[in-house]
């Protein structure tokens, strides 16, 4: 083939392929419009069908003919959609009811679909309609890999209830992101008792490279029976272990916890004198003052900064050093309560935050 | 003669099927991860994550220079974004015009002590300034540095983890934040992230926001309409899956800040900070072999004002081209070096070869062609089969990024703006095309000047509610 051959067949190439692209935009268009055109009335009947259902007026068959007309995207955005607003015994029944429904049974086989979307689909379904018979399921959503799936995953557990589930959940938590953890802690929250009995097993692995992940988690939950574990692991070696320990003592107002923070306070570490700072003045015991007004003469920023905040939550006395500070002779301690000083109250909790 | 024609002509329709043989393979590539980004995107899970309290916070930086027209209203359509933690940090970059007392008044602005450690070296601070009615603002007044100081000086006033460095001019959707940090969720690796610019000109802006997007009806802006889709598109969403992308935006990209204090921020001497600035960090991660994704993702947006007028423009791009030159021949140490990875084996040649040099061969290509012809020793027909089959190439990608906006976002809504993407699409290959050639060609003689300036461009300001920029 010679060249001007090879580029007639290129130039032909993409003329059909141009006028291809063209007709599939406007096809594009055409076929959305009219699946919307055909879809949107299905999906209005779905929503009166289920107002029914809930005032009793319709019985779940009718509910699940509606589904059914629907594609099985919009099925289950409408189930998630309605599963807040439905009391919990009422919708299990109709979640028993789906079983038996073929879409139902094909959404769940995708729990082992090779692509993560499918998976996703079958996480978000079982998150509202997941009976017993689904733990195995749920169980191996949970340990996915795709964090979208597993975060869908975890939202069963606000339904749910099994300690075999909330075991694979806590120790899914070290692997995530801090955001996808307040996740889990607010849907484990439910399940408290079970979490608890967890993570005081998981506190007593000490040398557990987990275990800072697995304290920022028990911080979160704000549960009085974690109290001690963390007064005991102030001294461990792990600096993030200690890090974690100081911010999450600033939840537990107790003279024991007072102790470990005055301890904490001196660390070599400035994160964690950063944090027990921050959590003294979230307990603002008065004793410990004068722990927070040296925090205000630290050679880090942040320490100064943590200490001047946690001063503004100590009532006057803590304004008193404050102002104190403001005319001293250290120009950083200087420098600090004067920004402190300076700052509006919204700011303030803005900063606290 | 005749041989030096023929084996140019060679070399030249060898980087040419090369060329467009990668833009093809980002092309695939662009499929599967738009195919995946609308997903994740769509995901009622994430949306309700992402209204938690648990989101990291974020620092936005605005640095602004002679932004009077358009401060107030940007600033403030910043200060109301969906998100939960976030502050506002306003750059005031000695500003000839009055854009700091406007700020001064519209926010009610009162001096503080400037406390925080000063991590990057920048021009003096003169003062520093909080508001009585926004306690999200903070406000840096500062000697006339350039872009890259400005925000080196509000990464230094940053409180918060993640920062985004975000041009006075541009406007970000509501929940585009929240958009943004999504990959922040999914992964830990992630260094930075990169969201869509679209083009404002067109638009009806209320409020400092979009209300309604259209496709302008002015050649010029509308043509860059599709340059914008085509690059944000296609063309970065491609890179995603080769994991190399040089580029996040200046006007729109999240970083996480301990990385941008470990490179030691923007550097002042560049022409275009941005890309500078994200082929650094891939060089310090990958030196440490810190793991780490600098990804793009299509759904948050920024909407931004873009050249009305071909004086502006080629100034504009012609800053551009400069600045990407300049950076691929001072980082050519990562050219072909295996030690940086896809980044030094696939993006840095890419965007030296593919991009940087483009103009110079094309311009080569039209000589030779010419010259050619000129002297008999290429046959016309042929010629104009190949200038035929490279512009229908082009056409291609641009309706490809059509394709890709009408499969996924479908922000143009109306049938005329679909025919106007189309039609511009098809045009811009004639003449405008040319155009950029040559403003990017200038930049091979200008290349030398290193100073940093604010790109110039006159703007027209975001006009309130139910009026159209045009």
């Amino acid at each position: 083939m010679t060249s001007r051959q090879f580029l007639i067949v290129v130039a032909a190439a993409q003329g059909v392929l141009l006028i291809a692209l063209i007709i599939l935009i406007i096809l594009n268009r055409w076929v959305r419009l009219r699946r919307r055109a055909k879809v949107h009335p299905r999906r209005v009947a779905l929503d009166a069908v289920m107002q029914r259902w809930t005032l009793n007026q319709a019985g779940a068959a009718d509910v699940l003919r509606a589904l059914a007309r629907l594609p099985v995207p919009l099925a289950i955005d409408a189930l998630v959609t309605w599963s807040a607003r439905v009391a919990g015994e009422r919708w299990q029944e109709l979640s028993h009811a789906l079983e038996h429904q073929w879409w139902a049974r094909v959404v769940r086989a995708n729990s082992r679909s090779a692509r993560w979307w499918k998976r996703l689909e079958s996480a978000r379904f079982l998150s509202v309609a997941a009976t017993s018979h689904d733990i195995g399921r749920v169980l191996r959503l949970l340990r996915d890999h795709h964090p979208a799936v597993q975060i869908a995953a975890a939202t069963t557990l606000e339904r749910v209830v099994s300690p075999v589930l909330v075991t694979a959940a806590l120790d899914q938590l070290p692997f995530l992101g801090p955001t996808v953890q307040a996740y889990y802690a607010s849907v484990l929250k439910r399940a408290r008792p079970a979490v608890l009995r967890h993570l005081q097993q998981l506190f007593r692995r000490l040398n557990d490279p987990r275990l800072p992940r697995i304290i920022e988690f028990a911080g979160r939950l704000q549960e009085p029976v974690l109290r001690e574990p963390f007064t005991t692991l102030a001294t461990h070696a792990d600096p993030e272990v200690r890090t974690q320990v100081a911010r999450a003592l600033g939840r537990f107002p107790h003279a024991e916890s007072v102790a470990a923070l005055g301890f904490l306070v001196q660390d070599e570490a400035w994160p964690i004198r950063a944090q027990a700072t921050r959590s003294l003045g979230m307990i603002a015991d008065p004793a410990t003052l004068p722990l927070v007004r040296d925090a205000l003469r630290d050679v880090e920023w942040w320490v100064r900064l943590r200490a001047g905040l946690a001063l503004t939550r100590f009532g006057g006395a803590g304004r008193n050093v404050l102002l104190e500070a403001e005319v001293s002779a250290h120009a950083e301690a200087r420098d600090m309560a004067r920004l402190v000083l300076g700052l509006s109250p919204q700011a303030l909790a803005e900063y606290a935050a | 003669m005749t041989h030096v024609i023929q084996v140019t002509d060679l070399v030249i329709l060898a980087y040419f099927l090369g060329l467009n043989s990668f833009y093809a393979l980002l092309l695939v590539l662009s499929i599967p991860e738009i195919w995946e980004q609308t997903r994740l995107a769509e995901d009622e899970d994430f949306q309700r994550l992402m209204q938690s309290d648990a989101l990291p916070p974020i620092t936005i930086l605005v640095p602004a220079h002679n932004e009077s027209a358009t401060i107030e209203t940007s600033v403030t359509a910043i200060l109301t974004l969906e998100y939960r933690s976030f502050e506002v940090v306003v750059v005031n970059d000695g500003s000839k015009d009055d854009t700091l007392e406007r700020l001064r008044h519209a926010f009610e602005l009162y001096e503080v002590p400037r406390t925080y450690p000063e991590g990057i070296a920048t021009k003096r601070v003169r003062a520093v300034y909080r508001s009585r009615t926004r306690t999200r603002l903070l406000v840096i007044d500062k000697e006339n540095g350039g872009k890259a100081d400005s925000l080196n000086a509000a990464i230094n006033a940053s409180r918060f983890p993640l920062v985004i460095a975000v041009d006075a001019d541009t406007l970000i959707e509501p929940d585009a934040l929240l958009r943004l940090t999504r990959p922040f969720l999914l992964s830990s690796k992630i260094a930075a992230v990169g969201g869509t610019v679209r083009v404002a000109n067109g638009c009806t802006v209320g409020d400092g926001r979009v209300t309604d997007a259209r496709v302008p009806r002015r050649f010029l802006p509308g043509v860059q309409v599709v340059e914008y889709l085509r690059a944000f598109l296609f063309g970065r969403l491609g890179w995603n899956r080769l994991g190399g992308s040089l580029v996040i935006s200046g006007a729109f990209g999240l970083f996480r800040k301990e990385y941008l204090l470990a490179i030691g921020g923007y550097r002042v001497a560049s022409v275009v900070e941005d890309l500078d600035l994200v082929v650094r960090l891939h060089r310090y991660l990958r030196q440490r072999r810190v793991p780490y994704e600098i990804p793009f993702i299509p759904d948050p947006v920024a909407w931004t004002e873009v050249p009305e007028s071909g004086r502006i423009l080629s100034r504009q791009r012609e800053r551009w081209h400069r600045g990407l030159i300049a950076a691929m021949w001072l980082y050519k140490s990562m050219l072909f070096n295996p030690r940086y990875g896809p980044v030094g084996l696939i993006a840095m040649p890419f965007f030296t070869f593919g991009e940087a040099l483009a103009p110079l061969i094309e311009v080569l290509g039209y000589v030779i062609t010419i010259a050619g012809l000129a002297l008999g020793h290429v046959n016309v027909a042929f010629a104009l089969l190949f200038v035929l089959v490279a512009w229908g190439y082009g056409m291609l990608l641009s309706l490809w990024a059509v394709v890709l906006e009408e499969a996924s976002f479908r922000r143009y809504g109306r049938v005329g703006d679909l025919a106007r993407l189309l039609l511009y699409a098809t045009l811009e290959n004639f003449g405008y095309r040319q155009r950029t050639v040559w403003w990017r060609l200038k930049a091979f003689f200008t290349v030398w000047k290193h100073r940093q300036v604010w790109g110039e461009m006159t703007r027209k300001g975001f006009k309130s509610t139910g009026k159209q920029v045009v």
